[in-house]
């Protein structure tokens, strides 16, 4: 196999001790999935494909125009992006000397609970055996159907045993909005395996009801933020932080910058409107604090790069904030490149390793 | 309690009909009879009136809040704070139903009564245009028949809708406020019958009232950038209206970068987003949503990101209370020619506004 280098760039940044990337995106096909579903999954899902709901595929509402969304070169022979070890070995975990990555398996689809269920461990397998066996560096988030907590608990449960599996999935878009107490079991349980729960940005369909629909992918890729913004001020508002006091929440691919001025305009609405919350017991961006991680990518780059470590530095969170390239997206990061130097010493080592190190339990 | 300023440029306070009454003369007779038989008021639920944010303590003391007459705004505001200007905003019209043809007359009528209780009163009194959502071409109408009527400042959509405002379908509404040169101001809540969220409402109400200007003002900003309004109406102008601003300098950033490597996907937008977003939009200064315990330094550092001497407008959102805020450290940063700017220079150029004109309290009513 030959793999295209022209990309490799010239390792010019600062050096850090150590190097966890915590969005790295291996793709299935169906020829993985199959196998690993019984019947009668099998047959249906051979027949009519995951169940996704064609009308709301986000890649097809919102063309990417950026090679599909992938980088381009992570299109080897036959094998689309992410679907190998050894090219993600090459591209991205040698490359940058990487000590840990953190896979992050996206679903698109979402059927009935059963079905849906079955598609998770079949993922979940299918991680297990390609990927987690395969090279010591790799950890994984572990798909759940978040939409039947019973059955999202039994999965949690089925795989707690293997430290690999690091955190749970929360989807973009549920039928609920987070904080509903009928999803408190699967956080419950998370905590009790204690493993973080994470949200990807996108995955599955995202709504766009406050404003309407946007029309180019452009749009829709800024505006995903907005749904992670809307899950902290939900599980915070929730009160759930409250009954499960050790839950983390890692907040994946979702930029940073907007999350100190959330917090202000939390704080300075909750003096006003606190009693509409009465499950808080702490200003909302106590729980903020004590509870969310962020990744970087797409880091922001303001023309001054000290306004990026401003607005780092506003969250009050600089040991909560992780590493992470989003291979193979077109967005990609590059662990030598996507921090500038005003972030530096001490700080530049938290993020590119130290901070998941303590969110994941990893040992370097 | 955050303090109104004096003899400043108010670009947001709130105004009520009394009731529908008020408006019935405004009104075709059918509608008499849709409104009677409907039952239908001119209230709504967009600031419950027991709830801490909807008027400041002296506001509530009036048991009749926001003002509903001339006498009540001149008393609770225009004398003790004697304001240079004010622009007036109502959006009763924000719940005013999902029918076409009553959301055309309502919107008319608040115009009109606008224009008959304040404006026809008080020189320094601007007002705002309400306009049907439903019906972008009855919009521009609308539009063009009040713009000429100078004391009409700007034309008023809430900052919830069906599609992103910068859509093509709204054509007619970008078109009729560039020939009218007319501002446009986003004011949060709207949205009839739209919930804020992928699975419907909000849990809370302060979930709810922060969707406006956290989740939902972020996309209609995108919108009218991506969708080249500016480059096809370079005179177009919008405030954000009671929407914060803290969430506008990651938005630019994150624009910024996007743009560079998306930029195939929207080739009319030749300049980078954020030179479009620092020169069409303004922003109110209430509420700050800047917590008091956010440091002077972090404020100061904030207010250079947002360039903000140059990007806000003063306003008080009289009646409404946002508690002890940031605002005293927020002017702080500013400095003198960044606060003289933000309570007066900003809007009198967004806005037009002759400053020559007679300004003082003295002689009206």
């Amino acid at each position: 196999m030959t793999i295209a280098t022209a990309t490799r760039e010239k390792h010019s940044a600062p050096v850090v001790s150590l190097v966890i990337d915590t969005d790295v995106h291996p793709m299935y096909s169906m020829n993985d999935l199959l196998p690993r579903l019984d019947e009668p999954w099998r047959s249906r899902v051979a027949r009519f494909g995951e169940p996704s709901g064609p009308t709301q595929s986000a890649h097809v509402n919102f063309p990417r125009l950026r090679n599909g969304g992938v980088r381009l070169d992570s299109r080897v022979g036959s094998s689309p992006p992410g679907s190998e070890l050894s090219v993600v070995q090459h591209q991205l975990l040698d490359e940058f000397d990487q000590n840990f990555a953190i896979l992050i398996p996206l679903m698109r689809g979402e059927g009935e609970p059963a079905l849906q269920a079955a598609l998770c461990r079949a993922v979940n397998e299918w991680i297990r055996e390609e990927w987690l066996d395969r090279d010591l560096r790799l950890r994984s988030t572990l798909n759940v159907p978040f939409d039947s907590p019973a059955l999202a608990v039994k999965e949690i449960e089925h795989f707690a045993d293997d430290h690999r599996f690091v955190q749970v999935m929360v989807p973009g878009s549920a039928h609920s909005e987070w904080g509903d107490q009928r999803y408190w079991p699967i956080y419950e349980a998370a905590a009790a395996a204690s493993l973080p729960v994470m949200i990807h940005v996108g995955g599955r369909n995202n709504g766009y009801r406050g404003a309407g629909y946007p029309s180019y992918y452009t749009e829709e890729h800024l505006w995903l933020h907005t749904t992670v913004a809307r899950l902290a001020m939900s599980l915070i508002c929730s009160g759930v932080f409250e009954e499960v006091p050790s839950l983390q929440v890692a907040l994946i691919e979702a930029c940073i910058s907007w999350a100190g001025p959330l917090q202000w305009a939390m704080d300075q609405t909750f003096e006003q409107l606190g009693d509409d919350l009465p499950r808080l017991k702490q200003l909302p961006s106590q729980y903020f604090r004590d509870h969310f991680w962020f990744s970087t990518q797409p880091i922001e780059e303001p023309d001054d790069p000290d306004d990026l470590l401003h607005a780092l530095q506003f969250t009050g969170m600089t040991d909560h904030i992780m590493f992470s390239s989003d291979y193979p997206h077109w967005d990609f990061d590059s662990p030598t490149r996507a921090l500038p130097n005003s972030i530096r010493g001490e700080l530049r080592e938290k993020i590119m390793g130290k901070n998941a190190c303590r969110l994941y339990g990893l040992e370097a | 309690m955050s303090t109104i300023a004096h003899g400043a440029i108010d670009c947001d306070v709130h105004v009520e009909p009394p009731s529908m009454d008020a408006l019935l003369d405004y009104l075709d007779p059918y509608w008499h009879e849709y409104i009677w038989g409907g039952r239908i008021g001119i209230g709504h639920s967009l600031y419950p009136p027991a709830e801490t944010l909807s008027a400041r303590p002296e506001a509530r003391e009036t048991d009749s809040f926001p003002p509903r007459t001339y006498e009540a705004l001149r008393e609770e505001l225009l004398d003790p704070y004697q304001p240079l200007a004010v622009v007036l905003t109502c959006v009763a019209s924000f719940q005013a139903g999902r029918n076409p043809y009553y959301e055309v007359a309502i919107t008319r009528a608040i115009n009109e009564w606008m224009r008959a209780e304040f404006l026809d009163r008080d020189s320094r009194l601007l007002g705002s245009i309400v306009v049907p959502t439903f019906n972008p071409e009855a919009a521009a109408d609308e539009i063009d028949r009040l713009a000429g009527d100078r004391r009409f400042a700007q034309v008023l959509l809430p900052v919830r809708s069906e599609t992103p405002w910068g859509n093509v379908r709204y054509r007619a509404i970008h078109d009729a406020v560039a020939r009218n040169n007319i501002p446009i101001a986003l004011h949060a809540w709207g949205g009839v019958a739209m919930a804020p969220t992928t699975t419907g409402g909000a849990s809370s109400y302060y979930e709810d009232y922060l969707y406006n200007s956290q989740i939902v003002a972020p996309a209609q900003v995108l919108s009218l950038v991506a969708e080249g309004v500016f480059e096809r109406h370079p005179s177009i102008r919008v405030v954000l209206s009671e929407l914060g601003f803290g969430w506008i300098p990651s938005l630019m950033w994150r624009y910024d970068k996007d743009w560079q490597a998306l930029w195939r996907e929207t080739p009319w937008v030749h300049e980078r987003p954020s030179a479009y977003i620092k020169r069409h939009f303004r922003a109110t200064t209430s509420p700050t949503q800047i917590s008091r315990r956010v440091t002077a330094l972090e404020v100061e550092q904030f207010a250079g990101m947002l360039g903000a001497s140059e990007f806000l407008m003063y306003s008080s959102d009289y009646p409404h209370d946002h508690g002890d805020d940031g605002s005293e450290k927020l002017f702080a940063a500013l400095g003198e020619s960044g606060r003289e700017a933000v309570l007066r220079g900003n809007a009198t150029a967004f806005y037009g506004i002759d400053s020559s004109r007679d300004t003082t309290a003295t002689g009206h009513d």
